[in-house]
């Protein structure tokens, strides 16, 4: 039950700071000298992301034979990995774009990390189709490139779908965080002592002075981002499904993919993060602007896609048996007792059964619940495409065709490999850029409103109330 | 009609209504004639009409359940009329009954020798029978009876100030209320338009049929506050900006409708699988071909392109042209689901269709405006009533 | 007072909200190369400077279509006349299967065009501004509000508009010289 105060205003940022706190306490993360639990964070996790590199270069060396992919079961743990990390890519730019249309204030306490999120998933997913191909020398024969030999992609394959369609989201991705970071760069830029930071920082502030001329189209530019970002962000994960739904193997040609597998990439994402501000937070102290208040409208958003996930778990059982088509019923049935069985319960029980927890106030007002929970979905998450990809593969329309997956020492070596990536480029992105927007949250302030003040300077503008 | 300023009542309002009721009656009693002349198309004439405005009313709830979900600000000041919409789902199962009466013309399942020679409809008869049939729509009627029916009477307990805790309260039926609508309307819509053809299924059906719902909702609230506009009503209240923000959820969930739509043509045209592709063939086949590239440009190209522009959410004569021109398009969306399975070689419309449509439709408005003039017309007790009046759009 | 000429002056602000007065009274002096600084967006201001809205809309309009057009012209020249092939059963051009690329290649020429947009709109981007020639302006992506008048502007007379922008509220008045 979603209950809400919004009538009685309470404030999205505690402990009431004036503007130049929330300057002060955001900039100070990136230039004072990083706490010791930094480093010791950041040399575990690129210890992480070495081991990706190598397995990579093995893979590359020896090629994919080195993974556990066997005759039905082509796509592995690389698709899965790569589904997997572009889900949890979008609940970056959905709280930075649609919650953004939607007027949602408590967005900007997070937008910015979470868009750094964002960008970082999204290169830990290109990782892996880049390296499935094979051949990784050729990989540019993904793009349009005219050649000699009159060779051109086939635009007809889903395939090169999301290379365009994931290659956009990044770039878009990239252009809307950065257009998000000018104003706060210019606030470090302005702060800054040293020369050098000076000299670097008015570089990448593009020499931003805040003035109202280039507020307006400034503003202008974030709302049209934000409103193509929407469709965008709802595309892609689209288009990701279409790699299953435009084949006609069982379990995977289903009309409902599309948005179902967008439903289930902004369940992930959010669950990233919870998890990652729940860290953050805690961190760098920033409990004041990440309050419980907007760590419980995560978790309704959690739990609100997480009944659409249930929803469509259900209606495409309901249609398996309704089609009357035996394949489609007999992989539904292998799912739930077949031999990945256990990947499907930890799914159904990751991603129906344990959000709904969050129906009770308390639990939705846990720090260690909703910590707990945030990493079991994307457990859960992660398993969804494990039991889409492989059980459908393994057990197809000949029995004599069968044949089990399991994955090897490499697969699980690049994928945790992958969280090494991840992780580095976020802690990267905590040392050295503002992680909270500051510009935008002093803008939802109550000082920032003009007629905040309006008793004493008796403005006159009856048709702005706002 | 007039607007007391203190009560937020009409008074001398009664006429709106009237027409209504007198249109209704008489396109009734004239497509009810259509009975004798032809049962069969008097029966998918009527599944039409009615499906047609069933989904305004269940519009209107949904418009209301997400409304206290998401404990939104903006939308309180129309709430009132989305009430007086979903008000309608009892009498909506009034009109249901007449198709239980069709079922034999309606539905091929229902056809004993059919399911005689046919293994896939003998699999699928433990779930497509009529008296399983008849006692799901029982269960959905009741389901959203229930949801309006608490819904209405917290909000108007709200309007005297009885209630404390008001987000709280409605939170904690709408958000299980979401959850029956949900499954509810997907299987309604399954049930009522899918088995229509019993041998095909799409697992998005039931969420192409919510996108059309929204639609219309919208497109029926930005008409009726027009409307009253027009008559000098609320026009202090209802400003442009409101009606900004209803085009931007007019065009996000026509947007919508278009992505439900084009997923579920997209992934059977690229599998084409004949189980699957027959229902696309058969409106694809004669001059359904028409009204499917009609559906595809009139109800997404063309005001994709004018709906787009902030200049037509905020322009006096685009925000009257574009709900109509969408309403419409979503009856020959509902029509082009209905009346293949009927007339298989090319479109046809009866004479029945638009006595029906009127007939229901006149009594729907006729409903809908005696429950919105019964009270006042905005909510007076909601404490974010004046944050929603001045609220402000992009 | 400086030898040489001014680039302008600049003047500091209590709030938001006397900003937004003070940028109307500028506005009804005649000024037009004013300019409102603040560390975040203030609403209404557009209309208290008397700012048209921006054109931005229309260039990124422009732009997606043109994305969606070429994208979509590629892939028919690419399937249907240069190299046609049938696969999987398709029609040559099979647009259906091209809406996808053709969407994405609308929105990153609309996204492209509004990060570009706005920056070329805004003349950036550059290093260095006049302004920075202040030492409090530093101030103002921090918490504070200043107006700046640029002395190109025709109504622009360093005593004249000193005295204006503290007639109407403005303190720490400073005339804009190299530094």
């Amino acid at each position: 039950m979603s209950s809400s105060t919004e009538h009685i205003e309470e404030p999205l940022i505690k402990g009431n700071p004036s503007f130049g706190k929330i300057t002060s306490v955001i900039s100070r993360i990136s230039e004072k000298k990083a706490p010791r639990m930094w480093y010791v964070a950041i040399s575990i996790t690129s210890s992480l992301a070495a081991l990706m590199f190598v397995s990579i270069g093995y893979l590359v060396w020896e090629g994919v034979g080195i993974w556990g992919l066997n005759n039905p079961v082509g796509w592995g743990w690389a698709i899965i990995n790569f589904v997997f990390w572009v889900g949890i890519g979008h609940a970056g730019t959905l709280i930075s774009a649609i919650l953004f249309l939607l007027r949602q204030k408590w967005r900007t306490s997070i937008n910015r990390f979470a868009e750094a999120m964002t960008l970082f998933a999204v290169m830990c997913a290109l990782v892996f189709p880049g390296i499935h191909v094979g051949r990784i020398w050729i990989a540019y024969y993904m793009f349009p490139l005219p050649n000699q030999m009159d060779m051109w992609p086939n635009f007809r394959s889903p395939l090169l779908w999301d290379v365009f369609a994931v290659g956009t989201y990044f770039t878009v991705s990239l252009m809307f965080w950065y257009v998000g970071l000018i104003p706060d760069l210019a606030t470090l830029r302005d702060r800054a002592t040293t020369k050098l930071r000076k000299f670097v920082l008015g570089i990448l502030a593009v020499g931003w002075h805040g003035g109202n001329r280039q507020w307006k189209h400034y503003e202008l530019a974030y709302l049209i981002l934000a409103g193509i970002s929407t469709p965008l962000v709802l595309s892609v994960h689209s288009v990701v499904s279409t790699d299953f739904a435009v084949s006609i193997v069982p379990g995977w040609h289903t009309t409902i993919f599309p948005p179902y597998f967008v439903a289930g990439a902004i369940f992930s994402g959010f669950a990233m993060v919870m998890t990652l501000s729940i860290i953050v937070r805690k961190l760098f102290a920033l409990e004041d602007y990440i309050t419980l208040r907007h760590l419980e409208r995560i978790n309704k958003i959690m739990l609100l896609t997480g009944m659409m996930v249930g929803y469509a778990y259900s209606i495409e059982f309901f249609i398996a048996w309704y089609s009357g088509n035996i394949y489609e019923a007999f992989t539904f049935i292998n799912r739930a007792t077949g031999p990945y069985a256990w990947g499907y319960w930890i799914m159904i029980t990751c991603n129906v059964v344990v959000p709904q927890m969050f129906w009770f106030k308390k639990l939705r007002n846990s720090i260690p619940v909703m910590f707990v929970i945030s990493i079991l979905i994307n457990v859960g998450m992660w398993f969804e495409r494990f039991v889409i990809v492989v059980s459908s593969l393994a057990n197809d329309f000949l029995p004599a065709a069968w044949d089990y997956y399991s994955p090897t020492f490499w697969d699980i070596s690049t994928f945790v490999g992958s969280f090494g990536l991840f992780l580095t480029l976020f802690l990267l992105f905590i040392r050295f850029a503002p992680i909270i927007a500051m510009s935008e949250v002093k803008g939802v302030l109550p000082e920032a409103d003009p007629h905040h003040h309006a008793q004493d300077h008796d403005h006159k503008e009856p048709n702005d109330g706002h | 009609m007039k607007l007391d300023a203190s009560t937020y009542r009409l008074s001398e309002a009664g006429r709106p209504g009237q027409i209504g009721l007198i249109l209704g009656l008489l396109g009734l009693i004239a497509g009810g004639a259509g009975y004798w002349v032809d049962s069969e198309q008097f029966f998918f004439s009527y599944l039409t009409a009615f499906f047609y405005w069933f989904t305004f009313a269940i519009g209107g709830l949904f418009f209301v359940l997400l409304h206290h979900l998401v404990a939104a600000t903006w939308s309180v000041v129309i709430r009132r009329l989305a009430e007086s919409v979903m008000a309608t789902v009892p009498f909506m199962a009034l009109l249901f009954i007449p198709i239980l009466f069709g079922v034999h013309d309606l539905y091929h399942w229902s056809h004993a020798e059919a399911v005689a020679d046919d293994v896939l409809l003998q699999g699928k008869a433990p779930y497509l029978n009529f008296g399983f049939f008849a006692l799901r729509a029982a269960l959905y009627f009741g389901i959203w009876t229930l949801l309006s029916y608490l819904l209405r009477k917290i909000s108007f307990k709200q309007d005297k100030g009885e209630v404390q805790d008001f987000p709280h309260k409605t939170a904690f039926i709408s958000a299980p209320g979401m959850i029956a609508f949900a499954l509810t309307l997907t299987f309604a819509s399954f049930d009522w338009l899918m088995t229509l053809d019993p041998h095909w299924y799409s697992t998005i059906f039931g969420v192409y049929i919510f996108s059309g719902c929204v639609v219309s909702i919208f497109a029926f609230m930005i008409l009726t506050f027009r409307f009253l506009g027009k008559n000098k009503i609320l026009t202090e209240t209802i400003t442009i900006e409101h009606y900004h923000d209803m085009g931007k959820m007019l065009f996000a969930f026509m947007v919508f409708w278009a992505y439900m739509a084009f997923s579920q043509y997209f992934i059977i045209w690229y599998g084409n699988v004949p189980e699957e592709t027959i229902w696309f063939i058969h409106r694809w086949e004669g001059s359904w071909k028409t009204i499917s590239l009609l559906l595809v440009f009139g109800n997404f190209g063309i005001p994709f392109f004018i709906l787009i522009t902030r200049v037509a959410k905020r322009a006096g004569l685009m925000m009257v042209i574009m709900p109509i021109w969408l309403l419409i398009m979503h009856w020959i969306d509902i029509f082009w689901i209905v009346t293949p399975t009927l007339h298989k070689h090319g479109y046809h419309i009866s004479w029945m269709d638009p006595a029906l449509t009127i007939g229901i439709g006149g009594i729907f408005f006729y409903l809908v405006w005696s429950r919105f003039i019964a009270r006042p017309i905005i909510p007076v007790g909601d404490p974010k009533l004046k944050a929603s009046i001045n609220s402000l759009s992009h | 007072m400086a030898i040489e000429k001014p680039y302008g002056i600049l003047a500091r602000f209590q709030d938001p909200g006397t900003l937004l007065k003070a940028a109307e009274s500028i506005r009804d002096a005649g000024y037009k190369n004013f300019d409102c600084h603040s560390p975040f967006p203030i609403h209404g201001m557009d209309q208290a400077m008397g700012l048209k809205r921006s054109p931005l809309g229309w260039i990124v309009g422009a732009t997606a279509f043109c994305g969606g057009s070429a994208a979509l012209g590629l892939q028919w020249w690419t399937h249907a006349i240069e190299y046609p092939i049938v696969i999987s059963g398709k029609p040559f051009f099979s647009f259906q299967a091209f809406v996808l690329v053709t969407f994405a290649m609308a929105v990153l020429g609309g996204a492209v065009a509004a990060t570009f947009g706005m920056l070329f709109l805004n003349r950036l981007p550059r290093y260095h501004n006049h302004l920075f020639f202040s030492k409090q302006f530093e101030t103002t992506s921090d918490d504070c509000f200043f107006i700046s008048i640029d002395a190109n502007d025709k109504n622009f007379k360093d005593h004249q508009s000193k005295e204006f922008l503290e007639s109407i509220g403005g303190y720490d008045v400073e005339l804009i010289v190299e530094s």
